[in-house]
């Protein structure tokens, strides 16, 4: 079976100049493949470069050497707006502090990534709320985010996330600030976009057991990879499936 | 995203901050509102002056011997005055701009009897052009003929104030009998004509309140009865009625050569020749000059306003960093941002001018309302004010939209 490389890193390096002589390697050549539909967890202490890494994922940043092909597009070659597009249209971001615009409801909040990319406005409220209600969040789509509890409000960004239906899910620690109920809830969804929609997810966390959840898992160590492994019964799978 | 898009971004932003945005308005809103009042005050004086004018006969031009040096007494000679054959000359030169020409001569106040009615009036010497010249308004009867004239006849026009004194608003005084002192004179003359006096409203052209009643009769009557120019032949005065696309005040000058090389060049008198529209298009002059001063008043507040557009902006792309960051994970391009924030700029300047223009046309009627010109607030300074207000947005928003779109996403998004 042909699975097609979504994402393909070689030698990824990213440093920060604090001033010409200081300068702070962060992530000292990463190669990394992750094929579509995968659903993928990086586990790190902090400040190893989970999120500097992310960002380059997710084409928020540029790393300083190496290359990233985004399925199979080298990422060198693209400017700024065509990043955006990419952001817009292939990648879904879920952050640890939500992110949502605090000003907008919910519904604004799912229906903006379809406003830059030019759905118009009926079409973008309707999907809005088809997927408010995807993360049982349709009871409150006309609340703000301050009204909203951290498991709401990481359901909407969730919906968010998905609303110009991409290809790639990037959750930076998305449990990090909920607790361990509403961090089970989250992660049930994103197993059922994983399951239902064949998502590619790449899961960052702190916690151990939600990363055995996942198919595969990445360790990185001071901006390396240091452990690169199927997990549990996938790792079965995989074993049965190169037979 | 489409401009509909920003703008509803932008009304959700300025809603936010209702306070803040108002505030900032301010110096937009001082600015344009100056500059729409003194506008509207302005057309309403202009209108109100062309108005008066054409009442008035705006194309007017006075013609008169005057001294050349008013400190040693000058007496009129003979050959000073304008003789009817210069007169007729002058009229054959310049047929396409004269439309008439009206003599007239003061009589002085005298005392109008009739019966038990006494009256104070004051007799003019007209000719027959006199009433077309300066708009007089027969209500009845006619006014001065050439038969008048040729026959020096005792005849008078009154106005409609003694009309109603001696006979009532509805009695027929055409043929009555009046007699008139003056100084040196008592006649009797028939009345042929009534007219309405002109009421002039206008503030700018107050003279005081002209309660006399001024009477007309035949000016060759009038000569023949002064002792002073029984026997001058000629015209010291006179007043010509310029065609209406003839430009009056180039005119007078015209007419004033014409007849000063007429007088000797030892005559001690010299011809003026003024023009009511040159008069006043000094009154618009002055307030020309007001407007400048206001406008530059006004530019200093939109400048100042401007700045706090600015200032206000500046703060609300750092306030809002984070939201740019998440904007621009989200897949906003920095045009996106740029045009999020230029509106904004633009929707505050424009607020601010509506509100200005609305204000300054408010404060403009009020003004022309107590100062007796009622107006409405000129259209095109309006849209000039709203237009500029805009621009104001555009110019003074760029900068800090600029920064906002430049901001990198990721140190955007880390902003706490
Ligand atoms: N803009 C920056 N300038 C300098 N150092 C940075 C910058 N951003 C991140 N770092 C450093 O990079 C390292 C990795 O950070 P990060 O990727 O956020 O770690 P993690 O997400 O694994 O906790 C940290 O030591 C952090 O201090
Ligand atoms: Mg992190």
């Amino acid at each position: 079976m042909m699975r097609n490389k979504i994402i393909e890193m070689r030698g990824i390096v990213k440093s920060y100049y604090l001033g010409t002589p200081n300068e702070l390697e962060i992530l000292h050549g990463i190669d990394l493949d992750v094929y579509e539909g995968e659903f993928l967890s990086i586990i790190g202490a902090s400040g190893s470069g989970k999120s500097t890494l992310m960002n380059i994922l997710g084409a928020l940043d540029r790393p300083t050497k190496g290359h990233y092909y985004l399925d199979h597009l080298p990422m060198e070659n693209v400017r700024d707006d065509g990043l955006s597009q990419i952001r817009n249209k292939k990648i879904g971001f879920v952050f640890q502090t939500f992110n949502l615009i605090p000003r907008s409801t919910a519904l604004k909040n799912v229906a903006l990534p379809m406003l830059y990319g030019g759905v118009p406005r009926s079409e973008r409220s309707r999907r809005a709320a088809e997927l408010l209600q995807l993360v049982e969040m349709s009871g409150r789509s006309h609340h703000r985010p301050n009204e909203l509890s951290g498991g709401q409000k990481q359901r909407v960004a969730i919906a968010r996330a998905m609303a110009n239906n991409p290809a790639i899910i990037l959750a930076d620690e998305p449990t990090g600030a909920l607790d361990t109920h509403t961090g089970r809830l989250v992660m049930d969804i994103f197993h059922r976009l994983h399951q239902e929609q064949g998502k590619t997810i790449i899961l960052i966390t702190h916690n151990a057991e939600l990363a055995e959840e996942t198919e595969r898992t990445i360790r990185l160590r001071d901006g390396s990879i240091v452990d690169n492994r199927m997990n549990g019964h996938y790792q079965l799978e995989a074993c049965n499936e190169s037979v | 995203m489409n401009l509909f898009e920003n703008v509803r971004l932008a009304l959700e932003g300025l809603r936010a901050n209702k306070m803040r945005a108002l505030l900032t308005m301010l110096g937009i809103i001082i600015g344009i509102a100056s500059v729409m009042a003194i506008s509207t005050l302005g057309s309403a004086m202009t209108g109100s002056v062309t108005k008066t004018m054409d009442k008035i006969g705006g194309k007017n031009i006075m013609v008169s011997l005057s001294p050349k040096n008013y400190d040693t007494q000058s007496t009129l000679q003979e050959e000073d005055l304008i003789t009817q054959d210069e007169l007729d000359a002058f009229r054959s030169t310049y047929t396409d701009q004269i439309k008439a020409i009206s003599f007239s001569t003061g009589m002085g106040s005298g005392q109008l009897n009739s019966g038990f009615i006494h009256k104070d009036v004051s007799i003019t010497g007209a000719s027959p052009d006199y009433g077309l010249v300066n708009n007089i308004n027969l209500v009845q009867g006619r006014f001065i003929s050439d038969r008048d004239m040729d026959g020096t006849r005792n005849v008078i026009i009154i106005d409609t104030t003694l009309r109603n004194n001696l006979v009532g608003v509805d009695g027929d005084v055409i043929g009555k009998e009046i007699q008139v002192d003056t100084k040196s004179t008592n006649e009797t003359y028939t009345v042929i004509g009534v007219y309405e006096k002109l009421v002039i409203d206008n503030p700018l052209f107050y003279m005081g309140d002209d309660t006399r009643i001024e009477c007309f009769i035949p000016i060759t009557t009038a000569k023949s009865l002064n002792p002073d120019t029984t026997n001058l032949n000629g015209y010291e005065n006179f007043t010509i009625m310029a065609t209406s696309n003839t430009d009056s005040a180039a005119f007078a000058l015209t007419t004033k050569e014409y007849f000063v090389k007429g007088l000797g060049a030892l005559s001690d008198f010299t011809i003026q020749a003024e023009s009511l529209e040159a008069m006043a298009s000094e009154a618009t002059g002055m307030l020309a000059t007001l407007s400048l001063g206001i406008s530059v008043i006004a530019g200093i507040s939109l400048l100042v306003g401007g700045i706090g557009v600015m200032n206000i902006m500046l703060v609300s792309v750092t306030e809002r960093t984070k939201e740019i960051g998440i904007r621009k994970a989200l897949g906003a391009r920095n045009s996106a941002i740029r045009s999020q924030f230029i509106i904004e700029a633009i929707i505050i300047c424009l607020i601010g001018g509506i509100i200005g223009v609305g204000l300054g046309s408010a404060l403009g009627i009020m003004g022309s309302t107590l100062m007796k010109f009622p107006t409405s607030p000129p259209f095109l300074p309006m849209i000039i004010a709203l237009c500029f207000s805009m621009a104001i947005g555009v110019f003074f928003g760029f900068y800090p939209a600029n920064k906002a779109a430049k901001l990198d996403p990721i140190d955007a998004l880390r902003y706490e």
